[in-house]
C-alpha cells in the first residue's frame, strides 16, 4: 500500500518536472520539420542521423574514450582531493599556507592549461586524463578542507576524551562530518570534469565526443555536429542525475537529519 | 576508602587581552573511589574549566591532577563523559550501535564481545532494540540515554558529565536522574557531574563541592548523607534534603 503511494507519488513528480521538456522536444520537433536552414536542420534528421552515429556504430571509437579518460580523470581528482584535503584540513597551520596557492590554481579555469598539459604530456590520452584530474581536483581539494576544518568542537572534544588515535579522528570523525560539504565540491568538480573532458579532445585527437563534434563542425557536417551536441547534453544530464542518486544514498543521514530539523 | 582522584592546589589562568585572567585558585579536592560527586557553583564560576582538566582537554597552570598515583597529562585512560550538548556529542552520520562501537575500537575486543558491550549498554539504559536508528531519529532524552551508553560501553573508571540533563524537559530529567541512580548502584562508577542546579546534585551525590568566586575556590565540600535507595518522592520530602540543600544553595550565593 505505501510502496503503490510512493509509486504513485513518484510519477506525479516526473510529470511535473517533465512537462515543460517535453513541450520544448515538441516544439523543436514541429518548427523545425520544415527547414531549409544548412545550420538548422529538422530534428527529425539529427534523430535519424543520432540514431545511425550513436546506437551504436561510434560509441566505441568516441564515446568510450571520452568516458574513460572522465571517469579516470574524476577518480584521479577525487582520490587526490580528498586525502590531500583531509591532511592539510587538519592541520589549522597546514591550511593558511596553503589556501592561496590553491586559490591561485583554481582562479585558472580548467580548459585552460590543457595547452600546458599538451607541452608536458603530448596528445594522447595521458594528457587528456591529467588535465581533467587537475582542474577537478580543486573543487574537492577547497572543499573538503573546509568541511575538515570546520568539525565543531564538542564533537573533537569527544573524540578526544574516548582516546580516539589522530588517524580515527581524522577519518572516523572529521572527514565524515565533512562529506556533505565534500560533495557539493564534487558536485563542482564534475562539472569541469566534463568541460575539459570534452574540451581537451578539441586538441590533436581523433577521438571522443568533443574531437568527434568539432571535426564534424569544421567538415560542414552539421547534422552530425548536433547529433554530437545532442548526445553530449543528454549525457551530461544522465550523469547528473547518477550523482545526484549516489549523493542521496551516501549523505543518508544529511538529508534525514536535515527534514526532521 | 581509596582516592580515585586527587585535585592538589590546582590553579587556572587564562592569558586575555585584558591581562590574566585567574579562574581557578588553589582547588584542593580528592574524589573518593566509587563516588559521585557533584560540582556546583555560580554560573561562569569555572565548573566547565575544572571538567576540561579533569578530562584532560586543558593543563592546570599550576598544581596537579592525578589519578592513581599518575599525574594527568591528556585523556587518562578509563574516562568516560557525557556532556551537555548530545545532539553535537553523538556522531549524525553514525547509529546509535555504531556510535557505542566507536570509542570501543582501541580496546580489542573480540567481535562478540563487543556486541554485547553495546547490547548490554543499551540494556542498562532501556533502549534495547535502538541499535539501528541514527541518533536525531530519537528524542532529547533518549539520545542523552544512548550518550551514558556510550560512556557504560568503555567501562569508565572515571565517568565525568557536563550538565548532562540541562537540555531536557522537566519530565524527562527526572527519569534520567534515576536512570543515573541505577548506573550508581550497579557499577559504582566513580562520577563527578558538574551542575547548577543545587536540588539534581542534592538528589544525585554523595557529595556536593561548591564552588565559589573570582578566581575560584573550594568553599564548602558537603557530604550528602541521604540514605540509599533515594527516590524522586521520599528523597526530595525528607528534611534533611531542605537542610542539605538550604546549605549547598547559601554557599553557591555567597551568603553568610
Amino acid at each position: 500500500m505505501k510502496a503503490l503511494q510512493r509509486f504513485w507519488r513518484w510519477v506525479l513528480a516526473v510529470l511535473i518536472a517533465g512537462w515543460l521538456p517535453v513541450v520544448l522536444v515538441a516544439w523543436w520537433w514541429n518548427a523545425s520539420a520544415d527547414s531549409q536552414d544548412p545550420f538548422f536542420p529538422p530534428l527529425e534528421t539529427i534523430w535519424e542521423q543520432f540514431k545511425v552515429n550513436w546506437l551504436f556504430a561510434n560509441v566505441g571509437i568516441h564515446l568510450v574514450p571520452s568516458m574513460q579518460n572522465l571517469f579516470l580523470g574524476f577518480a584521479i581528482a577525487v582520490s587526490v582531493g580528498i586525502s590531500l584535503g583531509v591532511l592539510i584540513g587538519a592541520s589549522e597551520s597546514a591550511s593558511r599556507y596553503v589556501e592561496p596557492i590553491i586559490d591561485f590554481f583554481r582562479a585558472i579555469p580548467g580548459v585552460a592549461l590543457v595547452p600546458v598539459f599538451i607541452l608536458l604530456l603530448g596528445l594522447d590520452s595521458t594528457m587528456r586524463t591529467a588535465s581533467i584530474a587537475f582542474a577537478a581536483t580543486m573543487p574537492i581539494l577547497i572543499a573538503t578542507i573546509e568541511g575538515v576544518r570546520s568539525t565543531n568542537a564538542v564533537l573533537l572534544d569527544t573524540a578526544q576524551v574516548f582516546s580516539l588515535t589522530r588517524p580515527q579522528v581524522l577519518f572516523r570523525v572529521r572527514l565524515p562530518n565533512a562529506m556533505p560539504i565534500v560533495f557539493a565540491g564534487l558536485q563542482v568538480a564534475f562539472q569541469i570534469a566534463f568541460i575539459v573532458t570534452v574540451a581537451s579532445e578539441y586538441l590533436g585527437s581523433g577521438f571522443g565526443l568533443g574531437a568527434f563534434t568539432l571535426i564534424s563542425s569544421d567538415s560542414f557536417m552539421i547534422v552530425d555536429a548536433w547529433t554530437g551536441v545532442l548526445l553530449l547534453g543528454l549525457l551530461g544530464y544522465a550523469l547528473s542525475l547518477l550523482f545526484d542518486l549516489v549523493e542521496r544514498l551516501s549523505l543518508r543521514w544529511y538529508y534525514g537529519q536535515k527534514k526532521l530539523a | 576508602m581509596t582516592t580515585a582522584i586527587s585535585i592538589t592546589d590546582v590553579r587556572m589562568e587564562y592569558p586575555t587581552p585584558d591581562g590574566v585572567k585567574h579562574v581557578l585558585d588553589g582547588i584542593s579536592y580528592d574524589v573518593t573511589e566509587g563516588h559521585f560527586v557533584a560540582v556546583v557553583g555560580p554560573s561562569g564560576v569555572g565548573k566547565t574549566t575544572l571538567l576540561r582538566l579533569l578530562t584532560g582537554l586543558a593543563q592546570p597552570t599550576g598544581g596537579s591532577i592525578t589519578m592513581g598515583g599518575e599525574r594527568l597529562s591528556g585523556a587518562p585512560k578509563g574516562l568516560a563523559v557525557v556532556l551537555q550538548d548530545y545532539t553535537r556529542s553523538l556522531m549524525p552520520w553514525l547509529t546509535v550501535e555504531k556510535n557505542i562501537a566507536l570509542p570501543l575500537r582501541n580496546e580489542h575486543l573480540s567481535k562478540a564481545e563487543r556486541t554485547e558491550r553495546i547490547r548490554s549498554s543499551l540494556a542498562e539504559v532501556g533502549l534495547e532494540g535502538s541499535e539501528r536508528s541514527y541518533p536525531w531519529q530519537l528524542s532529547g532524552g533518549m539520545q542523552q540515554r544512548v550518550s551514558i551508553a556510550r560512556a557504560l560501553a568503555v567501562r569508565p573508571r572515571l565517568l565525568v558529565m557536563d550538565e548532562p540533563f540541562a537540555s531536557v524537559d522537566a519530565q524527562t530529567r527526572f527519569d534520567l536522574e534515576d536512570l543515573v541512580l541505577k548506573v550508581r548502584d550497579d557499577f559504582h562508577i566513580t562520577t563527578i557531574m558538574v551542575t547548577h542546579d543545587i536540588d539534581e546534585a542534592t538528589y544525585l551525590s554523595d557529595e556536593v563541592v561548591v564552588l565559589y568566586g573570582k578566581p575560584a575556590k573550594v568553599s564548602d565540600v558537603v557530604s550528602i548523607d541521604l540514605p540509599f535507595p533515594r527516590s524522586q518522592v521520599a528523597t526530595r520530602n525528607d528534611p534533611r534534603f531542605a537542610e542539605l540543600r538550604t546549605r549547598i544553595y547559601g554557599k553557591v550565593r555567597g551568603l553568610e
